[in-house]
C-alpha cells in the first residue's frame, strides 16, 4: 500500500517559539523524501505532526485525499523509526517485531508468516529471543526497522535513525534502508541533519531552516543549484562570494566578485544586479602549464594550508584577503606557501539571489 | 611464583559508613540470636538453653504473628492498588507538584501522631460515627478504633504508606521513556494497551519493591497497632515489647525478634522468586 502525503500550510508553536511556519509540500506515492536541516529547524517537529504526536495550530495533513488532523497516532497507519530506536526493553526481538501486528489484531498465521519474512529481510534470524540490551546498535536499528515495516504502513517515518551508529555501519544501514524501502515501495519521510546521508538516500531532499522549507529538489539539484546561501552553505562545502553583474550577453554574465571577475553561464542577471555566487571546492581546478592556455575564470592566490583528506587534498588559498577552499587531487604537488592559479568553468558557478 | 595480593588501603575509607552498619546491625543480630538461646540473660544464668524457644510458640504468638502478617500484606497490597492509578493520574494533571507535596504529608507525620489523628476520626465519638449517626445510617456508633478485626490500624497504615509508595511509583512511571510509549501508539496501541503492554511491565519491578518495603515497615510496626489496633490479637512487635518490658523476659522477646526476621526474610525471598518468575 502506498500513499500520497500532502502537508498543507502547517503552523506549530511551542509557547513563543514558532517551530513550523506555513510548511507545505507533497510527497508522491513510494517516494523517499528527506527533511534536512540544522538542529532546531523543525524537521523532527514536522515528522511528529505527520505521525500525530503533535497537533498543528494551522494547516492539514492528508494521506491521499483523507484529512488526518483528527486521527489519533494509533489509527494513522504510519510507522516510525526513532532516533533512540525506542525498542520495548522488556520484550524480546520477536515480541518487539510482532507488537504492531498484535495491536492490529492480525491472525496468528499471518503474524508468523510476516515475522519470518521481515526477519529474513533485515537479517535478524536467530536473534528472536534476545532482549534489546543484548543487541548491538546496528541490530537494534534493524529490529526498529523490522517492527516498522511489518505493519505495512501507508507512510514510513524515520527520525535520524542512524545518528547513534558509527560511520561505517551508518553507510551500510542506509543502503539497507533504501533497498528495503525501494522493494516495498512505501512512501517514506526521513529526517536527518547529515547532508551526505540525505543526498545518498533520497529521491527528494527538503531543506529546512527556522521552521520553513527553503528548497525542495532532487539531490543533484539541491547540491549543484542551491537556491539560497543557507542551502549552499549547509549542504556540502561551498565558496560563497557576493558579486555584481557588470555585463550580460547571450547566456553568460560577467560578475565582479571577491575572487575577481568571473564569467557565469545561464544566469538570469541584469547589469548592475547584485547576487551571491556559490562554487563547490571540487569545481575549482588548479592550473598547471598544460591546461593554462584554455583556462577561463582564472583566480590566483597563495596556499595557506594543504590538508590531506585521504581521497583529496584540500587547499585553503588566500585570494584578495579571502580564503577559498579547493579540493584538488590527493597527489597534487602543491606545498603550503606556494602561489597557485586555479579555474572554474562558468556552468559550475551557481547564482543565488537571496 | 604467585603474586601476593596487595592490600587496598582505600577500603579503610569505607569504615565510617560500612563499619557503623556492620557493627550495629551484625552485633545486635548476634546478641538477639544468642539471647534467644539463653545467652546474655539479664535476670538469670547465661547458658545455652532451648527453653525460651519451647515457650514462644503459643496460641498468642501465632495469633499476633498472623495479625501482623495480615495487616502488613493487606496494607502493602491495598496501598499499591490506591497509589498506582494515583501515580498514573499525577503524570498528567496540571499543578501536580502541589498535589504531590500535599499527598506526601502523611509520610512526614510521625506514626504515633498519625495514629492519634486517625483515632480521633474513627473513635467511638469520632467524626465518622457522629456523621453516620446524625444521618441515620446507624443507630449507635460503631467500634472502629481498637476493633477486633484491626480495620482501624489498617486504615492508619494505608494512610501512612500510600505516599511512601507514591514516591517510588510516581518516579518509576515518570521514568518510562516517552519515545517508547510513542512507538507503541504509533504501532497501533491505544491508551489501555500502552498501559497494559508497556507501562505496567516496565514499572512492575518498582511496584514489587514498593510492596516489599511497605510490608516490612508495617510488619515491624509498633506504634500504630498499639494505639489504633485491637487489644487482642496485637502486633508481633507489641508481643515482643510485652515480654521484654512487662514480663522482663528478654530471652523470649529475642525469640520473637528472630521469628519476625525469619518471617520477613521468607516473605521477601518468596516475593522475589515470584517476581522473577513474572519478569521472565
Amino acid at each position: 500500500m502506498t500513499t500520497r502525503l500532502i502537508v498543507n500550510g502547517i503552523d506549530k508553536t511551542f509557547g513563543d517559539f514558532q517551530a513550523l511556519s506555513d510548511v507545505s509540500f507533497t510527497i508522491e506515492p513510494g517516494q523517499f523524501v528527506t527533511l534536512l536541516g540544522p538542529s532546531g529547524c523543525g524537521k523532527t517537529t514536522l515528522l511528529r505532526v505527520i505521525a500525530g504526536f503533535l497537533e498543528p495550530e494551522k494547516g492539514e495533513i492528508l494521506f491521499g485525499d483523507k484529512v488526518m488532523n483528527d486521527v489519533p497516532p494509533n489509527k494513522r497507519n504510519t510507522a516510525m523509526c526513532f532516533q533512540s530506536y525506542a525498542l520495548f526493553p522488556h520484550k524480546t526481538v520477536y515480541e518487539n517485531i510482532i507488537f504492531g501486528l498484535r495491536m492490529r489484531k492480525v491472525s496468528a498465521d499471518e503474524q508468523r508468516k510476516r515475522v519470518k519474512e521481515v526477519m529474513e529481510m533485515v537479517d535478524l534470524v536467530g536473534l528472536e529471543n534476545r532482549k534489546p540490551y543484548e543487541l548491538s546498535g546496528g541490530q537494534q536499528q534493524r529490529v526498529a526497522l523490522a517492527r516498522a515495516i511489518i505493519v505495512r504502513p501507508e507512510i514510513l517515518l524515520f527520525d535520524e535513525p542512524l545518528s547513534n551508529l558509527d560511520a561505517k555501519l551508518r553507510e551500510k544501514v542506509r543502503v539497507d534502508i533504501r533497498n528495503i524501502q525501494h522493494s516495498l515501495g512505501i512512501t517514506t519521510v526521513y529526517v536527518t541533519h547529515d547532508q551526505a546521508e540525505a543526498l545518498a538516500i533520497s529521491d527528494v531532499v527538503i531543506a529546512m531552516n527556522k521552521g520553513r522549507i527553503v528548497q525542495k529538489s532532487d539531490p543533484k539539484t539541491i547540491y549543484n543549484r542551491p537556491s539560497t546561501k543557507f542551502v549552499a552553505d549547509f549542504i556540502g562545502s561551498a565558496n560563497i562570494t557576493p558579486g555584481t553583474c557588470t555585463e550580460f550577453a547571450g547566456s553568460t554574465a560577467v560578475v565582479d566578485s571577491l575572487y575577481g571577475v568571473l564569467r557565469v553561464q545561464a544566469a538570469d542577471l541584469t547589469p548592475g544586479e547584485e547576487a551571491f555566487l556559490c562554487i563547490r571546492p571540487e569545481d575549482f581546478v588548479p592550473i598547471f602549464a598544460e591546461n593554462a592556455p584554455h583556462a577561463v575564470n582564472v583566480v590566483t592566490g597563495s596556499v595557506l594550508h594543504a590538508v590531506y583528506m585521504g581521497n583529496s587534498l584540500d587547499l585553503f588559498v588566500k585570494v584578495n584577503d579571502h580564503v577559498v577552499r579547493i579540493s584538488a587531487a590527493k597527489d597534487c604537488p602543491i606545498p603550503e606557501g606556494s602561489q597557485i592559479s586555479f579555474t572554474v568553468q562558468p556552468d559550475k558557478i551557481c547564482v543565488m539571489k537571496g | 611464583m604467585m603474586k601476593r595480593r596487595k592490600f587496598e588501603w582505600g577500603y579503610l575509607l569505607l569504615i565510617p559508613g560500612i563499619g557503623y552498619i556492620v557493627f550495629f546491625v551484625i552485633a545486635s543480630l548476634y546478641i538477639m540470636v544468642a539471647q534467644s538461646f539463653g545467652f546474655y540473660n539479664y535476670t538469670g544464668s547465661s547458658e545455652f538453653s532451648l527453653t525460651f524457644w519451647q515457650n514462644v510458640f503459643t496460641r498468642t504468638f501465632f495469633d499476633d504473628l498472623w495479625f501482623s502478617f495480615r495487616t502488613a500484606l493487606l496494607t502493602a497490597l491495598v496501598s499499591i492498588v490506591i497509589c498506582y492509578p494515583l501515580s498514573l493520574l499525577m503524570q498528567k494533571i496540571p499543578g501536580r507538584k502541589t498535589f504531590l507535596s500535599i499527598l506526601k504529608i502523611p509520610m512526614f507525620v510521625p506514626a504515633l501522631v498519625a495514629s492519634f489523628l486517625i483515632v480521633n476520626i474513627i473513635d467511638y465519638h469520632g467524626i465518622i460515627n457522629i456523621v453516620l449517626v446524625k444521618l441515620g445510617f446507624i443507630e449507635e456508633p460503631l467500634r472502629l478504633r481498637n476493633d477486633p478485626a484491626g480495620i482501624g490500624a489498617l486504615v492508619v497504615q494505608i494512610w501512612k504508606n500510600v505516599p511512601f509508595q507514591m514516591i517510588i511509583m510516581y518516579s518509576a512511571i515518570e521514568a518510562v521513556r516517552k519515545d517508547v510509549k510513542d512507538a507503541a501508539a504509533n504501532l497501533g496501541a491505544n491508551r489501555f494497551a500502552i498501559l497494559k503492554e508497556i507501562i505496567l511491565p516496565i514499572t512492575l519491578p518498582s511496584a514489587l519493591v514498593a510492596v516489599i518495603m511497605v510490608f516490612i515497615r508495617t510488619f515491624n510496626d509498633f506504634a500504630i497497632s498499639k494505639t489504633a489496633g485491637p487489644y487482642y490479637p496485637t502486633s508481633i512487635s507489641n508481643l515482643m515489647y510485652l515480654h521484654a518490658y512487662t514480663f522482663g523476659d528478654w530471652n523470649t522477646s529475642a525469640c520473637i525478634g528472630v521469628m519476625m526476621m525469619v518471617t520477613s526474610i521468607v516473605f521477601v525471598s518468596f516475593y522475589t522468586y515470584i517476581s522473577k518468575k513474572i519478569a521472565d
